[in-house]
């Protein structure tokens, strides 16, 4: 699947994730849920309240309004995202990756009719899944795109902080691991940590000691004192800061 | 570089970068100048912090972050030559815009009336020829009377055609109706134009057939009072939309020189100004179908609303078409 580059004009390349098939139906779902709902309660409203034919024409009307302008006025008025959207973590942006316009909001609701047809948006699923960048045809039309943007990590660094006490910071060991570990596994061993907060309490405590159980092996450390996290913690600090560390993080020596 | 240390002094701006995208996104009119420029600043060190982590690290997690907070930051920074002030922006599409784009476009609309206006002529010829073709036009839910004992039945019970109850419930399904054959005729023709041309021809013949029923059975005032006042209004939506259609239609599939999807963006300002031209009178033409069309002769007499159907048609032709003063 390939993504969408955007040149800021502070010339920094911002890369946009197209979402898939799948999530925008579920988004489209939530929404149509949601005006039916509106539509429905106004519908008893109405017919409590008002003659059934000026209750009806209401209800008509307002109906429509909802179906027409509820994607409108939120991929307008809030950043290009639905309730749907949000909730799915999806918004929709321009060609340059910008918020869309009144007119690429509704030309590309106005299309959606084409992309419902022939039941459930057929012709959309076909034509995102043809397209490199997962638009449907009102997409391409306005020239507007659906990216992803997941809830991210929000890591403050405190790897090499936290880790004052680190048993792996002796010589022979730090020699080991230098020695031992690529700069992709660094990579992956960052990952992990940045990852752990998410992860369930048991799913974190397996894959953690069985990470750290490998490590061991490779690098003939032995800690068992140590838990499998720290451990991996501990490796990990030391990769990314193996020389001496500036004065606010160094480990105070015996005395 | 060490880029534990550099997470470590980063993220707290990073942090507030965030914190202020939050209040953006949800409350941007409430902000204050200072916290803009805050924004702003902060949107500029992420950006160079982007930078920096994509020479020094590949991790997903840390890139995805930096990448998806800039992306936002820029969009709020930048969406500004989006946005013009609401009401003057509106008042010029009314008044100048939309009549330029349809006298700009008026050779493509003349091609979408002529497909109407020849389904319109086939509908009515093929009634003329062999009254028993109605049945196959026409769905069978109008044969249960002639047009001529439907109109003394209506002329000589009740005041309106259709009761309040029922016209008001009509018209507003009518008119969200009629207003998605219009998008489906523009959607039709933006895609395959041959589609939205049929369309219209295939509406034409429907509208020239009942005519020709009412006129063959002798009550050709009646129709013309009945479908007029709204029909001057209507049909011509359904033609725009798909005019409009025809136009996007031509630049995705002919698109010349250009890529499609520049050949796309040039021709979407007139395409979603039409739009918006259709729209308003597809809902101006809703109210009158709900009450003023439903009136028999009781009311008003059949060549008062006549007149004023050849009124609103002559208006709208007027507004749309004709050549302002200010214009050479």
């Amino acid at each position: 699947m390939s993504e969408l580059t955007v040149t800021t004009p502070e010339h920094v390349e911002i890369r946009l994730e197209p979402a898939g098939a799948g999530s925008r139906f579920l988004a489209v779902l939530i929404d149509f849920i949601i005006i039916a709902g509106i539509t429905m309660t106004i519908g008893r409203l109405s017919g409590l309240l008002l003659p059934s034919a000026f209750g009806n024409a209401i209800t008509i009307t307002a109906g429509f309004l909802l179906t027409w302008g509820w994607h409108v006025w939120f991929e307008v008025k809030g950043q290009g995202r639905t309730p749907g959207k949000r909730a799915l973590s999806l918004r929709v942006v321009d060609a340059r990756g910008l918020p869309l316009s009144v007119h690429q909001a509704l030309v590309r609701n106005i299309v959606r009719v084409v992309d419902f047809m022939p039941a459930f948006y057929g012709v959309a699923a076909i034509s995102s899944m043809a397209d490199p960048l997962r638009r449907r045809l009102g997409d391409i039309v306005a020239g507007t795109l659906v990216i992803r943007e997941p809830k991210t990590v929000a890591y403050r660094g405190e790897l090499a902080a936290e880790r004052r006490f680190n048993s792996l910071r002796t010589p022979r060991a730090m020699r080991l691991i230098r020695h031992r570990i690529g700069l992709e596994e660094r990579e992956l061993l960052l990952a992990v940590c940045l990852r752990a907060e998410k992860m369930s309490p048991v799913a974190r405590y397996d894959l953690m000691e069985e990470i750290a159980a490998s490590y061991r092996e490779r690098l003939d450390i032995d800690d068992e004192g140590v838990s499998g996290e720290n451990f991996v913690r501990d490796l990990t600090s030391v990769l990314f800061a193996p020389s001496v560390l500036p004065s606010k993080h160094t480990v105070p020596g015996p005395k | 570089m060490n880029i534990e240390l550099f997470i470590a002094n980063r993220s707290p701006v990073w942090q507030q970068l965030e914190d202020a995208l939050l209040k953006a996104e949800n409350s941007a009119d409430a902000m204050s100048h200072d916290e803009v420029q805050a924004l702003v600043q902060l949107y500029r060190r992420a950006c160079s912090d982007l930078n920096l982590a994509r020479s020094y690290t590949a991790n997903p997690d840390l890139l995805a972050r930096l990448n998806q907070l800039t992306g936002r930051a820029y969009r709020f920074v930048y969406r500004a030559g989006h946005e013009k002030p609401v009401m003057p922006a509106f008042v010029k599409l009314i008044t100048a815009e939309i009549p330029a784009v349809f006298r700009r476009q008026r050779l493509i609309v003349a091609l979408a009336a002529a497909a109407f206006i020849l389904g319109t002529l086939t509908g009515a010829a093929a009634i003329v020829i062999d009254p028993a073709n109605g049945q196959r036009i026409i769905p069978p839910e109008f044969f249960t009377e002639s047009p001529r004992e439907r109109v003394a039945r209506l002329e000589s019970n009740d005041e309106r055609i259709d009761t309040m109850e029922k016209a008001m419930t009509f018209g507003a399904s009518l008119y969200t109706h009629n207003i998605q054959v219009t998008f489906l005729a523009f959607s039709l023709g933006a895609l395959t134009i041959i589609g939205g041309i049929w369309l219209l021809f295939y509406n034409g013949v429907l509208l020239g057939a009942v005519a020709a029923m009412y006129v063959l059975d002798g009550v050709p005032m009646f129709f013309f009072a009945w479908v007029g006042p709204h029909g001057a209004l209507e049909l011509p939506s359904i033609i725009f939309g798909g005019a409009a259609g025809i136009i996007a239609g031509r630049a995705l599939l002919m698109p010349g020189d250009l890529t499609r999807g520049a050949s796309m963006r040039r021709v979407l300002p007139a395409v979603w100004r039409i739009m918006i031209a259709t729209a308003i009178t597809l809902v101006f033409a809703g109210l009158i179908e709900g009450s003023f069309s439903q009136f028999t002769s009781n009311t008003f007499p059949y060549p008062l609303k006549i007149a004023v159907a050849i009124l609103l048609f002559s208006a709208l032709m007027a507004y749309l078409f004709a050549r302002r003063l200010d214009e050479t």
